[in-house]
């Protein structure tokens, strides 16, 4: 019966086609709960028309019947009778013990924005449909260039951290948010609001979102408070001539079209704008670079390419100034660059920097812009640079490794990159640039910031090149004398740069995964308070990228503290948290250091149940409740109504206790505290409830004091319920039930059968 | 001849110590003159700023003096460079030699014919050799404990700054240049021998104060006395 077997295994292989289909077929995969409607559609189809007639049912059911009840087939009933029930027993076993994942949140993405707002004391009628700033461009064509360079400029100095150069949310510190910045390029944001609805949601930010917008993490600030209403308009007047979308206009004035005849492309020369794509290539790369790098690059390095942008002296480490002829990274001899080196920057961007990867550009202009560069710096007039002779690769394994560390040792790498490689040299060591900027060592531990990239292979590049411009040398001349200096030790006669490429790469982590949610768990015995204890370091943590706080002055535009490990736990009577970040300087003011390092833990006050306050440190109206060390004192608990507004609690309030300590470059601190106390702005700590944590630090060396900081966007926590016996119970039950259904269908088949 | 190449290597060796003439005359320039004198700073000198040695220290030392502006005794400038611009100076036998040694450069200002300049490590400590250069390609390139000795060149005529990443205090001067150059010695005088007789240009360079050119009659057998006065 060859027809009746084949409708059943068509109707599996359409299934299992569908179900390849939808989960490798689609480009963006699509999400479990998406997958399993399309399968269980799929399913209702392949069932509808296997019975679309009493033959075909028929046809489709013999091979499931025949199994049930023919003797010949008793084998596979007994392995059926075996997998199905384990299959489901492992299902529910799986579903238990999922780890915990942050509340759904629900809220109305573009909430209808008000008709008017009050902007310092001022009514605003957000309806209309010309800016003051469109209108005073159609009265005086001529003023366009002036309000397009105004708005070029806020966007560098105050958005582009966050919502990137190219106005896609890729800035360099998105990754630190959740949400992620607004991405103005994409047909989702100012594509379809109002110009109105935009200076609302500037003006009044995250704070001032309605209701129904809430809960949500938005790190938006209501720019009220530091911008002019002029500079609001002319800011969103630059992303919709940058993005090339027109506003949408409220119906009742379409008529009017707005401001005609300002097609993309034609911004004047030297405009500091990082404005459209150019309309039309002009002869010869040179003038094609010009004409980018005048659009894209002069914000940062200058028209004249000295790296005196308008943005230069926010940026650590400052733009490049090109007229030195001085390039970081290069795969040739000498200061200067090969155009593949230049392309390679231009295209991928400089990690850890405030340096872009333009790929979104077409290959000929990013190509244009290298030409372009090039005619900066007079060295390049008929220099011949030659590529640099990479040693044979030796792949990384326990000796290499072992030969690395003695080279990391002989080369006296510990000079500047500290005796841990966190980047931590000796006190006191100033570091300069050959522009007399201050310097940073690379901390070895963080190969994403690796200026070059952090393969071994960039690694060895940068070992044998110098980063040129900065006090790191190249070492490919000293590798042969080190040979040579202990002939007795054969890890020294027969080292390679690659082994101390391997070595510096084995510091940090082959991959990094940022934590979403912290799980607190409970602890099993006892919590100790010296944060090296190996309950502690043992125990995996959640790493949290940290950002620069650049709203309220003074800002940090380049934190030195990038990420935090937070471990936390916690017992009947208190949570524990443990936070490891790492930091080259230890700065103590009882010990003669200006300014203190410092931490903090930020909570809500009190059980938490109201609105969650803004993520650096709430306002007066949502203070926040903080857990907080600072180097030099004890460990303390404070409230704050804002950023720089923080009340330390004193005397028998403070209940948190902990230890910290500092070596080569890093910290560890303890801080604990009674889940609940008897001061009323405590936070709660209630075990199996979701509530928000957010994490700041400051680096005093670095002269971070009250909003200059690195800080963490809210995140949630949670303190999980004891591990539920369910998990062990439900299973083998379900997995019974299954199999006693399984038996009984069998029976009944066989009962049928025999009784036909 | 010989000696007075023997005489040059020597004095670059030990050149804080005295007058230093680091090329002789072009070859049989015999009845030259020679001229001497001094090189003042107008006004009192910079008190100079003195560092706190933070590492190696068993080699560097406890504190370091840096004074960008050395003045002797008598307000004499020491490590100015004082060249005959018009004449050009016998090519070396050997190259120049720049030492690290105790944590500084020795000489402090290296006097070097246009070629290769030879760097040393006696210091058995990590350095490493960063150059401003601009008309030479600059250069960083590391030095460690291992490597006793490199060999850089310097082809273009050039006053390059020159440092060490590794310790901050530590400044010194490469100064490439084809006429003959003397340095001014601790208090500020110089001798500059084997001048061709006839009227030359005499110009005397600081690193930080900058320039100044006089016109000197030179005659053969005949010592000239010249004098210089640098402003802050």
């Amino acid at each position: 019966m060859p027809a009746p077997r084949g409708k059943f295994i068509q109707a599996v292989l359409v299934l299992i086609a569908a179900a390849l289909l939808f989960r490798y077929g689609i480009r963006p995969p699509m999400p479990f709960s998406v997958f399993s409607l399309y399968m269980a559609v799929t399913l209702m189809a392949v069932l509808v028309y296997v019975s679309s007639d009493s033959d075909s049912w028929r046809a489709f059911v013999a091979p499931i019947w025949a199994t049930l009840t023919e003797p010949g087939r008793r084998p596979l009933r007994l392995a059926l009778g075996v997998a199905i029930p384990l299959l489901i027993g492992y299902y529910a076993y799986s579903q238990a013990a999922a780890r915990a994942e942050a509340p759904l949140e629900l809220r109305a993405v573009h909430p209808a924005p008000p008709d008017t707002i009050s902007f310092r004391g001022k009514e605003i009628n957000l309806q209309h449909a010309d800016t003051p700033v469109r209108k005073d461009i159609k009265q005086n064509p001529a003023n366009r260039d002036k309000h397009l360079a105004a708005g070029a400029a806020i966007y560098i100095r105050n958005c582009m951290y966050c919502h990137g150069d190219l106005l896609d949310g890729q800035g360099h510190f998105a990754h630190g948010f959740n949400p992620q910045p607004a991405d103005f390029v994409g047909p989702n944001t100012i594509a379809q609001l109002s110009e109105g609805f935009v200076f609302w949601r500037i003006a009044k930010g995250g704070p001032g979102l309605p209701k129904e917008s809430t809960p949500w993490n938005s790190a938006m600030p209501a720019w009220e408070d530091r911008l002019t209403e002029e500079q609001i308009w002319q800011v969103i007047y630059y992303l919709y001539e940058t993005t090339g979308h027109p506003p949408r206009v409220m119906e009742s004035h379409a008529a009017g079209p707005s401001a005609p005849g300002l097609a993309a492309g034609v911004l004047a020369p030297g405009a500091l704008a990082l404005g459209p794509r150019p309309a039309a290539a002009q002869s010869g790369d040179v003038a094609l670079g010009k004409q980018v790098y005048e659009l894209r690059c002069a914000g940062c390095h200058g028209a004249s390419g000295k790296g005196d942008g308008p943005a230069a002296e926010l940026l650590v480490p400052r733009p490049r100034d090109f007229t030195a002829g001085k390039y970081k990274i290069r795969t040739v001899a000498g200061p200067l660059a090969s155009d593949q080196d230049l392309l390679r920057i231009v295209t991928e961007g400089m990690p850890g920097t405030s340096m872009p990867a333009w790929r979104s550009l077409p290959e000929k202009e990013r190509s244009a812009v290298v030409a372009y560069i090039k005619t900066f710096a007079e060295s390049y007039k008929g220099a011949k640079l030659e590529a640099v002779a990479v040693p044979k690769e030796v792949a990384s394994s326990e000796a290499s490794l072992r030969r690395g560390k003695k080279m990391f040792d002989a080369f006296e790498c510990v000079k500047c990159h500290g005796q841990a490689g966190r980047g931590d040299p000796a006190p006191g060591s100033d570091l300069k640039d050959d522009w007399g900027q201050p310097i940073r060592p690379a901390n070895l531990h963080h190969p994403w910031t690796f200026r070059g990239g952090s393969e071994r292979k960039d690694v060895v590049m940068r070992l044998l090149t110098g980063v040129a411009g900065t006090p790191m040398p190249a070492i490919a001349d000293s590798v042969e004398d080190y040979r040579k200096s202990d002939e007795k030790d054969a890890d020294v006669r027969e080292a390679s740069l690659w082994d101390l490429a391997n070595y510096v790469r084995s510091l940090g982590p082959e991959r990094l995964n940022w934590a979403s949610l912290l799980s607190i768990p409970p602890a099993t015995g006892a919590v100790p308070s010296d944060p090296n204890a190996e309950s502690w370091t043992k125990r995996p943590g959640a790493v949290l990228p940290l950002v620069g706080q650049v709203i309220i002055d003074p800002r940090n535009f380049n934190p030195t503290v990038d990420m935090l490990t937070v471990r936390a736990v916690y017992t009947e009577q208190e949570a524990v948290f443990h936070l490891t970040w790492d930091d080259p300087t230890a700065s103590d003011p009882t010990k003669g250091a200006p300014k203190p390092d410092m931490v903090a833990v930020q909570l809500p006050t009190g059980p938490g149940t109201g609105d969650r306050p803004y993520f650096l440190m709430g306002d007066g109206s949502h203070p926040v409740y903080l857990l907080t060390w600072r180097a030099g004192a004890e460990v303390g608990e404070a409230t704050a109504a804002g950023v720089g507004k923080m009340t330390p609690q004193a005397g028998e309030a403070v209940q948190a206790k902990g230890q910290v300590a500092y070596d080569a470059g890093q910290y560890r601190a303890v801080i604990r505290r009674p889940l609940k106390t008897a001061d009323a702005p405590d936070f709660v700590f209630r075990p199996g409830e979701f509530f928000p944590v957010a994490f700041w630090v400051w680096d005093g060396s670095d002269g971070d004091d009250g909003p200059k900081a690195a800080v963490s966007t809210w995140y949630y926590a949670r303190l999980e319920p004891p591990p539920s016996k369910r998990q062990f119970v439900m299973p083998p039950i379900l997995a019974l039930v299954a199999g006693a259904a399984e038996l009984g269908l069998a029976r009944w088949a066989r009962r049928r059968r025999e009784a036909a | 001849m010989k000696q007075a190449i023997v005489a040059s290597v020597l004095a670059v060796a030990v050149a804080a110590a005295g007058v230093v003439l680091i090329a002789g005359p072009p070859a049989g320039a015999q009845g030259g003159g020679s001229i001497s004198g001094e090189v003042k700073l107008a006004g009192a000198a910079p008190a100079p700023k003195v560092v706190k040695v933070n590492k190696d220290n068993e080699v560097c030392g406890q504190e370091k003096k840096i004074a960008e502006v050395a003045v002797g005794a008598g307000g004499g400038l020491s490590n100015a460079l004082v060249a005959v611009t018009d004449a050009k100076g016998a090519k070396p036998a050997k190259p120049a030699v720049l030492d690290q040694k105790g944590c500084e450069f020795h000489p402090n200002v290296v006097v070097m014919a246009p070629g290769e300049l030879k760097i040393l490590n006696s210091d058995g400590v990590l350095h490493n050799i960063h150059t401003f250069s601009t008309a030479n390609p600059p250069v960083n390139k590391a030095q460690p404990k291992f490597k006793k000795e490199m060999v850089e060149k310097f082809e273009k005529p050039e006053l390059i700054k020159v440092q060490c990443d590794a310790h901050s205090w530590m400044l010194g001067w490469i100064y490439v240049t084809e006429n003959p150059t003397a340095v001014t010695d601790g208090n500020g005088a110089f001798k500059l021998e084997n001048v061709p007789p006839g009227k030359h240009k005499v110009e005397v360079v600081h690193p930080v104060l900058g320039k100044q050119a006089k016109e000197v009659e030179v005659k053969a057998g005949q010592d000239t006395k010249v004098a210089f006065e640098l402003k802050k």
